[in-house]
């Protein structure tokens, strides 16, 4: 998922560094930390946080090695470890196999918002038969006759649903 | 992923790759499609690509599926406040290290200045300049440092209206007035600028800085010195 690199050298040191890093990453840091803490004080404290940390380090970013995305994604990350909360994070369900072990709480966390954010920006024909099939457990004939549509559509949707999912999570840096 | 290009004898299957991906055939159309799978390198690569996102989609929480939550307007001008306040005291700190240095600087050149050069000597290599007289809430102050090209000034200011255009000049012993560049305070709660000029610092009298319609000056060196 985020590729958690460490920056080495660089710049994001002066004022309108953060300004304009505020602008274009601050919706999706909230986002994730709201997702990871539940609390929206909690939330805005380590967005914060992730900023004033990303300023005082800034000599040491180094956007040849790894995108301000990626390194603020980073910096949160530690934040909200800080924060104290990472044990509270678990994933919703279980997922079925595949998933190591020895992947931590927190970085479900960030899977789970990543694919959340994902959820949000693919259509809603898509996003609604996804929730149906997969999340609701509805059969698919169920769906359709709901829909007012054939079954075939109703498959079809899921199908594309899956591949705009993926498109939106590889511009979001997943990779597999 | 493939483009649909790349799918064109599959069309009667594709529909089907999702549910397949996601475990949601029937055992007769599984059986049909993996028959087909195994004769279709294609169809097997967008299965792995699709199987994929699948095995990611238990991770998230449907609840969560809503408007993306969005952090209180202020939180930006927060940071910003933050982290100007923090920057004020980096640059404090640094100027009185700045000074300590300089000053332990200039007495080992004044010992040096007694063994090799019986006559001679040198003022602190920098200079700090506060602006007295200011309108309520506004800060200004300055550092001046002497290179061989002139002056560099560190200019800081707080206080003032966001966007407010600030040109900054020095003058010289006649009271000629020497440009040192023009900077924006943004923010609206600090700023710090570091700006140059072609006079030398041993010259410069004092330090002006025109912000908006308003000018603002402050003696320097000599001048500072006769102020007080």
């Amino acid at each position: 998922m985020i590729q958690l690199g460490s920056p080495t050298r660089g710049a994001f040191s002066r004022e309108r560094d953060v300004r304009d890093a505020y602008a274009a990453h601050s919706g999706e840091l909230y986002g994730f930390a709201m997702r990871s803490l539940g609390d929206s004080g909690l939330a805005e404290e380590a967005v914060q946080e992730t900023f004033l940390r990303a300023w005082r380090a800034g000599e040491r970013f180094d956007p040849r090695i790894g995108s301000l995305r990626t390194w603020l994604f980073a910096i949160l990350r530690n934040v909200v470890i800080d924060l104290g909360r990472a044990r509270a994070v678990r994933p919703r369900v279980a997922p079925e196999g595949g998933v190591e072990p020895s992947v931590e709480p927190l970085d479900d966390a960030l899977i789970a918002w990543q694919v959340e954010e994902a959820m949000r920006r693919i259509g809603e024909d898509h996003r609604r038969v996804l929730i149906e099939t997969h999340y609701r457990g509805r059969p698919y004939a169920e769906v359709a006759e709901e829909l007012g549509v054939p079954e075939g559509t109703v498959k079809s949707r899921v199908y594309y649903g899956l591949r705009a999912l993926r498109v939106v999570l590889e511009e979001m840096g997943y990779e597999d | 992923m493939k483009t649909e290009r790349g799918f064109d004898g599959c069309r009667e299957w594709r529909g089907s790759l999702g549910a397949y991906a996601l475990g949601d055939l029937p055992t007769e159309e599984r059986a049909a499609l993996e028959a087909h799978l195994d004769g279709c390198e294609r169809c097997r690569e967008e299965v792995r690509a699709l199987t994929g996102v699948a095995r990611l989609l238990p991770y998230a929480d449907p609840a969560h599926f809503g408007p993306a939550p969005k952090p209180s307007p202020e939180l930006g001008q927060r940071i910003a406040a933050t982290i100007g306040a923090e920057r004020q005291v980096r640059v404090r700190r640094r100027r009185r290290f700045g000074f300590a240095l300089g000053g332990a600087v200039a007495a080992a050149a004044a010992v040096l200045a007694i063994v090799v050069l019986p006559v001679g000597g040198g003022g602190p290599p920098q200079q700090h300049v506060d602006f007295a007289g200011l309108p309520s809430g506004v800060q200004i102050d300055a550092t001046l440092e002497p290179h061989a090209y002139g002056t560099e000034i560190h200019m800081y200011v707080s206080g003032m209206r966001s966007g407010t255009l600030c040109r900054v000049f020095l003058r010289g012993p006649g009271g000629e007035r020497v440009p040192a560049g023009t900077f924006r305070y943004r923010w609206g709660n600090d700023s710090e600028a570091v700006l140059s000029s072609a006079l030398d610092l041993s010259r410069t009298a004092a330090i002006g800085v025109r912000a908006g319609n308003r000018t603002f000056t402050a003696p320097v060196g000599r001048g500072a010195a006769a102020a007080t």
